[in-house]
């Protein structure tokens, strides 16, 4: 027998009151899925559940019943550790900071504080979260279309600035890969809240084909002490003390082992046709030890994306015969630079070299490893959310965590 | 604005209501109340009143348009109803410090501590009504649920009322839910706060204080029924603060007031459910809505000459931007409240003033000159439409000519329509000179007077319940 646990419910509700989980629970039988969450939607239509008789462990399998969980293990969103987040929001809890499509439930600071909490977040994470959300409340993220599309698309979150190493957020060896607590729960902090308060619940209401590892969390950081040129916010019209989280829609991960030529050959590839029929705006993980040779030669970041702009072309023929093309896009619906491109002979990934998001990540080993992000879906999206600070935010953490300065 | 996309809606013309920024949640709670969960609502960034009409243009043509198009063009999102616990589930069981902490954290409670409502308290309320405990005494907007003794109960337990005040509860809850009293409006942003007035024999029976200190906390009948109707108007009407209560700064809930029917009856008076259309004697419950109030203090003279003057500034500077009920908003729905203390109405009745007197000499004195008036509804505040004179509004056909006898802006007009719209009610320390008023808020919470149904072995049971 434990203590009760008094925890905060993080499902959406609308402005109506309603709760999304009733839609979900109508999809779900639909699809023949309530093998997989045979609670959904039974639960007390209240803000804050008091959970008797059962451990961590016990409320997360029946919160994953519910519907509420990625399917690994939450940490149960109790209210103190909601408020140990809140504290580092610099919005009142029941700020509204939008609907979140497609089931428009209302994304207050606090469920996002909850979703955060069951993503195993640090409180200091939190305002990167926050921004992380408000980035996909913009229309031009289409959260709609990523929520429901057959397509594997998912939220890529690029954070640079000073927060990346208060936050100790892994930009080097294995950036994408597993370890660090930061990326790790950050990005997932942005799927429950996409999966919670959003509804995009996966064969019930999202559809995607086959998903992606990334869909669990895609979160890194821009790796600032091998980064020879200026970092993304700043690029994108931030102060250079300001930390930002650069969101953009990925359709996936596509390692390139080799140089600029191998990046280019893989971007002149069938990887980036939606990019080109939704004129798309695609992200380049740049190794660092590429990029500060790139530098010394005199490459600015602009040289770069007009060199992968030129170089990784698809190949015209190849276009024409495409399934995209053949089978579910005719010839008129392709912009018209497609069209213009083609009748040279080949088609450049992107239609600008400034659709090209660059960034330089990763760790400095000889074999170069760079990524290679294909985008879908419209309309074409970067959204640089600055990362808004609690006022007493140094303080705040030295008290909180002690371990900043190692 | 909402009620009337409803009713277009409800023809089959699809709507779409233009809502400013901070007012958008209070338009997803109305709808639902409203039996369309989902009415489309367009943003207008910021707030209206105070953008220049070049700002103003800008926000609609830029954020507000694009929707009013989508809106008008698309099919909305199916509804779904809100599930919610029947009414005999129980919720919880706890301790009593769990319970509280629960109820609160839900925003069932208004944070002080809430008896909490077990099925036997609720029995106990219960058995001072021969209704039948789940039958409708009407709904209540803009949740619309259903309001039941059931749920009137346990608002009462909640608010520590005793059980034996159920008769005067249920008669509160007939109120509320008369659409003459508008409770849809209790959350709008003036924030007024409904005084409750008891007249009757159960004054007496249930120990409600009508002497020194009437609107003071430390009698339970006054302040646990005051409480329980705030309760009420959070768990079953649905009113939320930071949600679709925008009241922007609001009031607590008002200790009930009580006549003092024998001062009343000494001076030859009738109470105030006499002026509500029932017999005096009888036991009635009154509502309506004030913003606010100010007592008038020491009020001195031997005669009701002397004394009337200085009530009739006290009234009149309680009502500046209120006469936009007076005319304008909702013609003639203005009623100042002003309360006197017994010897202040004896003094008054010994000069030979009935209370129709009283109410005669107010109209004709309780003034303000024409141009302030206009001031009031046309320039100072931007709810009533087309900022037209005094003259217009009479010419239009909007205002009784009284408005309007000549052109001079210097001409004293009445604040109300007519004389019958002052409400006077005799209470208070019995031998203090002082008097007090109340801004009355209109249309938005109008004076409703229902009679309390007592059971019929109320004495019984009453004996009965008193012996705990």
């Amino acid at each position: 027998m434990s203590e009760a646990q008094w925890v905060l419910l993080p499902s959406g509700q609308r402005a109506s009151g309603e709760w999304i989980d009733d839609t979900l629970r109508e999809r779900v039988v639909e699809s023949g899925l309530l093998a997989r969450t045979p609670l959904a939607a039974q639960f007390p239509r209240q803000r804050v559940e008091v959970i008797r008789d059962a451990d961590d462990a016990e409320v997360s399998e029946l919160f994953h019943a519910r519907g509420w969980t990625d399917g690994l293990p939450i940490v149960p969103p109790t209210m103190g550790r909601v408020e140990d987040m809140l504290r580092y929001a610099s919005q009142p809890a029941n700020a509204v900071l939008g609907e979140l499509d497609p089931l428009k439930g209302l994304a207050t600071v606090e469920k996002v504080a909850a979703n955060a909490v069951m993503a195993g977040c640090a409180p200091a994470y939190f305002p990167v979260v926050l921004a992380a959300v408000e980035a996909i409340l913009e229309p031009d993220f289409n959260l709609r279309g990523v929520q429901t599309t057959d397509e594997n698309v998912a939220p890529l979150l690029i954070v640079s600035g000073p927060i990346v190493e208060q936050l100790n957020l892994n930009a080097s060896y294995g950036v994408l890969g597993p370890g660090w607590k930061a990326n790790a729960t950050i990005g997932r902090a942005l799927r429950l809240v996409m999966n919670n308060i959003g509804g995009g619940w996966p064969g019930a209401v999202s559809f995607a084909g086959v998903g992606q590892p990334g869909r669990y969390t895609m979160c890194v950081a821009e790796n600032a002490a091998e980064n020879p040129w200026d970092p993304l916010h700043v690029e994108y019209g931030l102060e250079s003390d300001t930390s930002a989280v650069t969101v953009t829609r990925a359709e996936t991960a596509v390692n390139v082992t080799g140089g600029l030529a191998e990046i280019a050959d893989v971007m002149g590839s069938a990887a980036s046709l939606f990019a080109i029929y939704h004129n798309g705006i695609v992200a380049v993980l740049l190794a660092p030890a590429v990029a500060k040779q790139l530098a010394a030669d005199g490459w600015s970041k602009d040289d770069v994306k007009k060199h992968l702009h030129e170089t990784g072309r698809l190949d015209a023929g190849m276009w024409r015969k495409s399934w995209l093309h053949k089978d579910l896009a005719e010839a008129s619906q392709w912009p018209d630079w497609v069209h213009e491109a083609a009748a040279t002979g080949s088609i450049p990934a992107v239609r600008d070299p400034s659709d090209i998001t660059l960034f330089v990540a990763g760790g400095t080993i000889p074999i170069a490893q760079h990524v290679y992000f294909p985008s879908w879906g419209f309309p074409p999206c970067r959204i640089v959310k600055p990362v808004t600070l609690p006022a007493d935010w140094d303080s705040l953490r030295e008290r909180e965590t002690g371990m900043s300065e190692t | 604005m909402l009620r009337a996309a409803a009713v277009a809606e409800k023809a089959g013309v699809p709507s779409t209501s233009l809502v400013c920024e901070g007012f958008v949640g209070q338009a997803g709670t109305t709808s639902v109340g409203l039996g369309l969960p989902n009415l489309a609502v367009s943003k207008v960034p910021g707030h209206v009143d105070t953008q220049s009409v070049e700002e103003l243009k800008r926000n609609v043509l830029e954020v507000t348009l694009e929707s009013v198009i989508e809106n008008l063009t698309t099919d909305p999102d199916m509804a779904v109803a809100i599930r919610e616990p029947e009414a005999t589930d129980i919720v919880f069981e706890g301790t009593f410090e769990e319970v509280n902490r629960l109820y609160y954290e839900n925003g069932w409670s208004d944070g002080l501590p809430i008896i909490p409502p077990t099925e036997a308290k609720i029995q106990a309320f219960l058995d001072f009504t021969e209704k039948d405990p789940h039958t409708a005494i009407g709904s209540i907007l803009p949740d619309n649920r259903s309001a039941t003794p059931w749920n009137v109960a346990i608002n009462g337990v909640m608010a520590g009322c005793r059980p034996e005040y159920m008769p005067v509860l249920l008669g509160l809850v007939e109120a509320m839910a008369d659409p003459e009293y508008g409770v849809e409006h209790s959350g709008n942003t003036p924030g007024a706060e409904t005084l409750i007035t008891i007249n009757g024999p159960i004054i007496r029976e249930l120990g409600f204080n009508c002497e020194q200190g009437a609107l003071r906390d430390g009698f339970q009948a006054n302040s646990s029924i005051g409480r329980f109707w705030r309760l009420y108007l959070r768990n079953v009407a649905g009113f939320l603060l930071h949600q679709n209560d925008k009241g922007t700064y609001g009031n607590t809930w008002r200790v009930v007031l009580a006549e003092n029917e024998d001062a009343v009856a000494k001076i030859g008076w009738e109470p105030l459910s006499a002026d509500m259309g029932f017999a005096a004697g009888d036991n009635t419950v009154t509502i309506a809505r004030y913003t606010g109030g100010d007592v008038i203090l020491s009020v001195f003279g031997d005669s009701a000459e002397k004394m009337l003057p200085y009530l009739a500034d006290g009234v009149v500077k309680q009502n500046g931007w209120q006469l936009c009920f007076t005319l304008g908003i909702a013609t003639g729905t203005l009623k100042p409240l002003l309360l006197l203390s017994p010897i202040l109405a004896e003094t008054i009745a010994k000069s030979g003033l009935s209370k129709a007197d009283v109410r005669q000499y107010l109209y004709e004195h309780a003034r303000w000159p024409a141009w302030k008036f206009e001031q009031y509804i046309g320039e100072f505040i931007n709810l009533v439409p087309g900022r037209r004179t005094l003259q217009d509004l009479v010419n239009l056909g909007k205002a009784p000519p009284q408005f309007a006898e000549s052109d001079d802006p210097n001409r004293m007009v009445p604040i109300v329509c007519s004389p019958d719209d002052f409400m006077i009610v005799v209470t208070g320390d019995p031998m203090r000179t002082n008097a007090y008023t109340f801004s009355h808020n209109g249309m938005l919470g109008y004076p409703v007077a229902k009679k309390i149904a007592l059971p019929s072995d109320w004495d019984v049971r009453l004996r009965a319940a008193k012996a705990y």
